[in-house]
């Protein structure tokens, strides 16, 4: 861990961005801190709490958007606020709680190795037993297959918002669809531009809050009609 | 000249007045809203001739035809809209990305 451990000091930002559901945000950033992780973004778009004050005792990066814009823009604003700090790695990870800090380092290992420019979070490759809904495993296969088509790129997960990116890919790939179709845009964006792409196995915790703040059938829809323009006008 | 005809013939002209007084002026823009009314004034004035264009199409009526070309018309101005949507959301996400690096905080107990 003599690698990881490098990391937690100087090079690798945690982005992650919220939006209004903070409930579990202080609780991440306290895990992430106390395991060594150094450099953390905090992406406020545009929630209407006043989400510093709750984590302003933390030694954290945050920026603020006046205005909701989607989950894919206050990314990319980590990401240009990352590049800026001249990162080399970087990794998203979910405001929610249902990502694992422990997984930061399976999630890390393929891009420190230099086996790929981005790592991406697979639930479907941990061997740990997992309580995903039924509706929630149904709709996630249907976005896989979307991703194929959009992408071809057959993967074993979709919208896993643990991943990790290298230097190369954070300066490549530019994520315009502010929503939530951003996910499927980092891979699009990956493939345009011949990165490298991995997956490891994560844990994803589900809890009743997650799954109420998680994507909805109906967001599922709205992600879908986003991709068709985007493709249509990228 | 019946009733339909009299309102849909000041229906194009209050449009293309309209559009000639708040919204394009350049000359293009103008060549074609004029060719486009001239064509409107047309059809609602010498109705058959939409069907006998229609039946040179293979279309049974020239009010369907019309409903066709109609169709494809707002699909075309739809995504025109949509594309002018995308093109403002981006500036307005750059302006509100410029300002959230530019406002960006770093302090906490460790500094």
């Amino acid at each position: 861990m003599k690698i990881i451990t490098h990391l937690q000091s100087q090079e690798l930002y945690i982005i992650i961005p919220v939006f209004d559901h903070d409930e579990h945000l202080k609780e991440i950033i306290q895990t992430l801190t106390g395991k060594g992780y150094k450099n953390i973004i905090v992406v406020n778009d545009g929630s209407e709490k006043d989400i510093f004050k709750q984590i302003s005792e933390f030694n954290i990066h945050y920026l603020h958007h006046r205005q909701n814009l989607g989950q894919g823009a206050a990314l990319q604003t980590g990401f240009d606020y990352a590049a800026g700090l001249d990162a080399e790695f970087v990794v998203t990870f979910d405001a929610d709680g249902q990502h694992d800090p422990n997984d930061l380092p399976v999630v890390l290992a393929p891009v420190v190795a230099g086996r790929a420019d981005v790592s991406l979070g697979s639930r479907f490759l941990s061997s740990q037993p997992t309580n995903i809904p039924f509706s929630k495993k149904l709709l996630l296969q249907t976005a896989r297959f979307f991703n194929f088509l959009f992408t071809g790129l057959m993967l074993t997960d979709a919208h896993n918002g643990l991943r990790a990116l290298n230097r190369k890919a954070l300066n490549k790939i530019r994520i315009t669809e502010n929503r939530m179709a951003h996910a499927t845009e980092i891979l699009v964006e990956a493939k345009k531009h011949h990165l490298l792409i991995e997956e490891v196995p994560v844990t994803i915790h589900y809890t009743d809050y997650s799954i109420k703040h998680g994507q909805s059938s109906w967001n599922s829809l709205r992600i879908f009609i986003d991709l068709v323009f985007y493709k249509l006008f990228s | 000249m019946n009733g339909i005809q009299l309102l849909l013939l000041f229906g194009i002209s209050a449009l293309g007045l309209y559009y000639v007084i708040r919204l394009r002026k350049t000359v293009l823009d103008l060549v074609l809203l004029i060719l486009l009314l001239a064509t409107s004034v047309t059809f609602v004035l010498w109705p058959e001739l939409t069907n006998k264009i229609a039946h040179s199409l293979g279309v049974g009526r020239g009010a369907d035809l019309l409903y066709y070309v109609c169709i494809l018309l707002f699909s075309f101005a739809l995504l025109k809209l949509y594309a002018r949507i995308r093109r403002l959301e981006q500036a307005f996400t750059n302006m509100i990305r410029e300002d959230a690096l530019k406002n960006a905080k770093h302090q906490g107990r460790d500094q």
